[in-house]
């Protein structure tokens, strides 16, 4: 199943609240709420931390495998733990209207 | 987890609401911009303004005034605008979109028109916009711009003669395939405020009006209804953008630019904070105290103990600071003792 952004969907990365995520990583930090960027589309919007916009940004027609793979080796996270978060915030970004599924 | 509750971290606006003309074929009992300035920046001005919000990274543009098809060049600087990547859109009267036009607009990058419409009854419509067959010419925008390919919004502005037709301009905005339905909060700016004792609802009737409109949100499926109200919080509800940000949009999101330039923290506040020909941006967007106060505000009289107040903010700034001279002071709408 490929998984693809809506081009309807305006969005945009913060340069300085990714830059203090990505410094914070490297200190071993916690930067889970550090929103890093922002998406809208028809009045419905919504704030990503850095996970959520690496994940976002690869929605480009791969699959679930293919981002979870190419993530894996940029974020120190367990696969399981990583590919159910990963599920959970696919179907929210799907269920808005974000993203869509392509089955074919 | 990967989405957030709040934002407040944004480099510069989302959004920009700009009145390129305060020019206006109509008449209407509550405009807010018939007092201002009729100065209009140049085309050349606005293509090089325009340059400048786009470096500042801002994603989109919302045209309005007065009636922005008054500006015959209104389709190239939509166009010069939508070259550049911005998300173009549009608030008119519909009155001079007739499918030629709506043509021209869909080719400008248009992506979406907003038409106003107080009523579904038509003589209703006429005669608080002054016009006689302007709801006619509103509907005809509406077919006009979906055969085109435009996506259309209704923006009706809530107050005395609307209020409690919410189902049946629901149903107005279903039978003229209207993507999306905006209920406005009523602002006591310009004309508003002039005749606000005749049109503006009582807090009672404002909370009644809200209960209802946010249970036909829930309930209607195949319409997006839009309230953009801050004192809905305080029912205990959420508007589309209380994920990012409490209390009021403007100045947090979104800015307003007026006809001659002037940057304004929305189009219902009269606080010149800057001017998008001879500042900076995201200069105005980082260091204005009028914008910081906006982000910032102090809970004052019943907002101060209000359990509420974490939500709402106080509500609507534009319409405290209009009606008390305050925009810390609590929302006159607010119906909470």
């Amino acid at each position: 199943m490929k998984i693809f952004r809506n081009p309807d969907v305006l969005w945009r990365e913060e340069d300085d609240s990714k830059t203090e995520a990505y410094a914070g990583l490297s200190k071993g930090e916690n930067v889970e709420d550090v929103g890093t960027s922002v998406l809208f589309s028809d009045g419905v919007m919504m704030s990503l931390n850095l996970l959520g916009t690496e994940i976002w940004k690869h929605c480009d027609g791969r699959t679930l495998d293919e981002i979870l793979a190419e993530l894996m080796s940029r974020f120190d996270v367990e696969p399981s733990v990583l590919r159910e978060d990963m599920l959970a915030f696919l179907n929210e970004l799907e269920e808005k209207g974000f993203v869509r599924y392509d089955n074919s | 987890m990967c989405a957030m509750t709040t934002v407040n971290f944004l480099k510069s606006p989302l959004t920009i609401n700009w009145a390129v003309t305060n020019r206006c074929n109509f008449k209407c009992r509550h405009c807010y911009s018939r007092t201002d300035p009729s100065d209009e920046l140049s085309k050349e001005t606005l293509f090089a303004s325009i340059e400048k919000i786009v470096a500042a990274k801002v994603l989109s543009i919302n045209f309005g005034g007065g009636e922005p098809l008054l500006r015959n060049d209104l389709l190239e600087i939509a166009a010069f605008a939508s070259r550049k990547g911005l998300r173009v859109s549009m608030n008119s009267n519909g009155y001079l979109i007739d499918r030629k036009k709506a043509g021209e607009l869909k080719d400008a990058g248009f992506s979406k028109v907003g038409i106003s419409l107080d009523s579904h009854l038509p003589d209703v419509h006429d005669r608080f916009r002054g016009i006689p067959g302007s709801h006619q010419k509103a509907v005809a925008a509406l077919a006009h711009l979906k055969e085109s390919g435009i996506k259309t919004s209704l923006s009706t502005v809530i107050c005395k003669i609307n209020y409690t037709a919410i189902n049946e301009l629901i149903a107005f905005a279903r039978q003229n395939g209207v993507h999306q339905l905006n209920f406005h909060n009523f602002k006591c700016s310009g004309l508003g405020y002039s005749n606000k004792d005749e049109l503006d609802l009582s807090a009672a009737e404002w909370k009644e009006f809200y209960l209802q409109a946010m249970k036909a949100k829930k309930e209607v499926k195949d319409l997006e209804i839009s309230l953009d109200d801050p004192i809905i919080a305080s029912l205990g509800m959420k508007t589309e953008t209380d994920s990012l940000v409490k209390g009021s949009v403007c100045g947090k999101l979104s800015l307003n630019i007026k006809s001659n330039g002037d940057i304004t923290p929305c189009g219902f506040i009269p606080i010149v904070i800057g001017n998008i020909v001879k500042d900076d941006l995201k200069e105005v967007w980082y260091n204005s105290t009028v914008l910081d106060q906006m982000r910032n505000k102090k809970p004052t009289g019943k907002c101060a103990s209000c359990g509420s107040y974490e939500d709402c903010l106080g509500g609507c700034s534009a319409r405290a600071l209009a009606l008390t001279g305050d925009f810390n002071n609590p929302d006159p709408h607010c119906w909470n003792s």
